[in-house]
């Protein structure tokens, strides 16, 4: 889901789309310009919206929410009428003064959400952003080829598994498992324990097969490792393809990702943009997505529609107990400087 | 007189426009943000400091710096390996053959080289077609590990790069005197000693040429690690890219940018100090 290698590509084609839209009349009604992540949104609840509304969608992908910023920082403003940025993310935005506030009387669906997701930390009494789905990190073993019990991160160390993981290619991510390997805040900005987290990771390096966020899941399938730390969607997804997967919580605890729906400042087609959102909370539309990619639900109509493949499946349907004692990534400032040290000492 | 002055200046408008626009002014914007300070929330405060370069030299950042010199420097030298007996070879064709090869080396250009570099995952990972075809024939028990490695990158650099030496070797190896190579072997002369005594010195322009054109792109090539390595090694453009995106520092990834230019410069100088002219470099032929 993550990382950017495609975002020279991505930047260079946004720029050309830029030249082309600030060619073509600005004020067309009936256009919302969605920028959303890969592998979200299926294109058929796309094409269905723009038959059932005759708006026409121009919908364009990121891969990790630095690159969603980086675009709507760096484009005209209006460009984008809706964006899907992650908890810290939010907070960036709002700090920043680049998100539009929600105006619920547009909205008719918004009661469809589990209140349960509601009101979080990076956006009380959720002004600016609305959930839309949600993603946990998990460990996914190829039970055809690994038969040992794994319970926690430390027990990927193991040197049987020689060249045989592959993990999110996600700064904050991997150091956050390597701090709660050994106890500490997934946050923390200490460099005592920062240093520790190093010092596992080091360890750890000679099992890393490679650093994905693209596609773990390929890993997975195509047999290249048989241990993966991934986005719960990919391991179940995995799943799907070849069976015989089991997938892990860690007991040391796990990261949380909330994706959400966010109208950036300035955005020229804002009720087309509720009418997308509206839409995209209808519990039967919300039942494709999530059946096409299975994250965490978070609309309760919707829960009630899916069936036991969905539901049994601890990787899409993540348990409750297991996201009351997740954690999410948080903001924290300048001290990102301290992960990227590391992150380039561990590589 | 002066008209034909004034038609001189309107053609090389263009050129001009294309200088300052697309290559002064960026760099000299890059210069000017890696002065500046950012706030970590993607944004830049405008005041100045030189914090940025003394980062840069910290050990683990210096670490980067050499272990992407090392992939650069052997992706070079594996090129010129390669490109020598290659030109050699064709430079003795008939001129059609020469044209229809030279055109061979450059039709991969016609593709996007991510796209290239998903076709070599294909080939090299362990259930891909090299291991499966050495495992059918019984050369190996288990299969090899061809790429989520050191040897993974190089073979996407060279892969990659492997033209633009080739290109400039063949242009300055098609301008050896013939003559020459007679009158060393009526002398009695190897064919090692002309190697190294006729065509390395008359073809050494190309031969720098084609290394500062392989040996500068290797450097940040981030997308060929990321693939084929697995993203498990950082070389420079790596370490740019997350500066501009995770680490949002941009003022610390232009920082880097500009002491990746200043080592190309002194590359470029070295050159000049080794004899070599700036003329050649802009592959005059």
């Amino acid at each position: 889901m993550k990382s950017g290698i495609r975002f020279g590509s991505l930047f260079l084609i946004s720029f050309f789309l830029l030249f082309l839209c600030s060619g073509c009349s600005s004020d067309d009604v009936g256009v919302v310009n969605v920028l959303n992540w890969s592998s979200y949104i299926p294109d058929s609840v796309i094409r269905d919206f723009e038959q059932e509304t005759g708006i026409q969608v121009n919908y364009s992908t990121y891969s990790s929410n630095e690159e969603c910023l980086a675009k709507v920082s760096s484009a005209k403003e209006g460009t984008y009428d809706l964006i899907f940025p992650s908890d810290y993310m939010i907070e960036i935005m709002i700090y920043r003064n680049m998100l539009e506030k929600f105006d619920y009387s547009k909205l008719q669906n918004e009661g469809n959400i589990d209140s349960f997701y509601l009101n979080q930390s990076f956006d009380p009494g959720n002004q600016y952003s609305l959930p839309f789905v949600m993603a946990s990190t998990v460990i996914a073993v190829n039970r055809e080829h690994i038969s040992d019990e794994i319970r926690s991160y430390s027990d990927l160390l193991n040197d049987k598994y020689r060249n045989n993981i592959t993990l999110i290619d996600d700064q904050r991510i991997i150091i956050g498992m390597a701090l709660l390997a050994n106890g500490y805040d997934m946050n923390t900005v200490d460099e005592s324990e920062l240093n520790v987290a190093k010092e596992w990771l080091l360890q750890l390096k000679p099992n890393i097969k490679a650093f994905d966020s693209d596609s773990p899941k390929n890993f997975l399938i195509t047999e290249e490792a048989d241990i993966a730390v991934l986005w719960n969607a990919e391991a179940a997804l995995a799943y799907q393809e070849m069976g015989n997967i089991e997938f892990i919580y860690p007991e040391e605890g796990t990261a949380l990702s909330m994706d959400n729906f966010a109208i950036p400042k300035g955005a020229r087609h804002r009720e087309e943009a509720y009418q997308f959102i509206d839409y995209i909370l209808r519990e039967d539309v919300m039942k494709e997505i999530i059946e096409s990619y299975p994250y965490k639900n978070v609309n309760w109509k919707t829960q009630k529609l899916l069936d036991s493949n969905y539901l049994d499946n601890i990787a899409s349907n993540i348990p409750s107990y297991i996201i009351e004692q997740g954690i999410y990534v948080e903001n924290i400032g300048e001290s990102v400087k301290l992960y990227d040290k590391l992150w380039a000492e561990i590589k | 007189m002066k008209s034909k002055k004034v038609w001189k200046f309107f053609f090389l408008v263009p050129v001009i426009l294309y200088v300052t626009l697309l290559i002064a002014l960026p760099l000299l914007y890059i210069l000017f943000i890696s002065f500046l300070k950012s706030d970590y929330y993607g944004g830049m405060i405008s005041s100045f400091t030189i914090q940025n370069y003394i980062d840069v030299f910290d050990q683990v950042y210096v670490s980067v710096f050499l272990k992407s010199i090392a992939i650069a420097g052997i992706t070079t030298l594996i090129c010129i390996l390669i490109s020598y007996p290659f030109v050699l070879a064709i430079s003795h064709k008939k001129p059609r053959t020469q044209k229809i090869l030279m055109t061979l080396v450059m039709v991969p250009f016609l593709t996007n080289s991510l796209i290239r570099m998903y076709g070599w995952l294909v080939l090299l990972r362990k259930s891909g077609v090299i291991n499966q075809v050495l495992l059918g024939i019984g050369v190996i028990e288990e299969p090899l590990s061809l790429m989520y490695n050191t040897f993974g990158i190089l073979v996407g650099m060279v892969y990659t790069l492997l033209p633009f030496m080739i290109l400039p070797l063949y242009s300055s190896i098609s301008t050896v005197d013939n003559r020459l190579l007679e009158a060393a072997s009526d002398l009695g002369a190897s064919k090692f000693k002309t190697f190294f005594k006729i065509i390395v010195p008359q073809t050494l322009p190309g031969l720098f040429n084609g290394s500062l054109m392989v040996f500068t792109p290797a450097l940040g090539y981030f997308f060929i690690t990321d693939i084929l390595g697995g993203g498990k090694f950082m070389i420079l453009g790596n370490l740019i890219k997350n500066q501009f995106l995770t680490a949002r520092n941009w003022p610390f990834g232009a920082a880097i940018s500009i002491v990746l230019v200043l080592v190309t410069c002194v590359f470029i100088f070295l050159y000049r100090k080794l004899g070599g002219k700036m003329d050649d470099l802009g592959g005059a032929s």
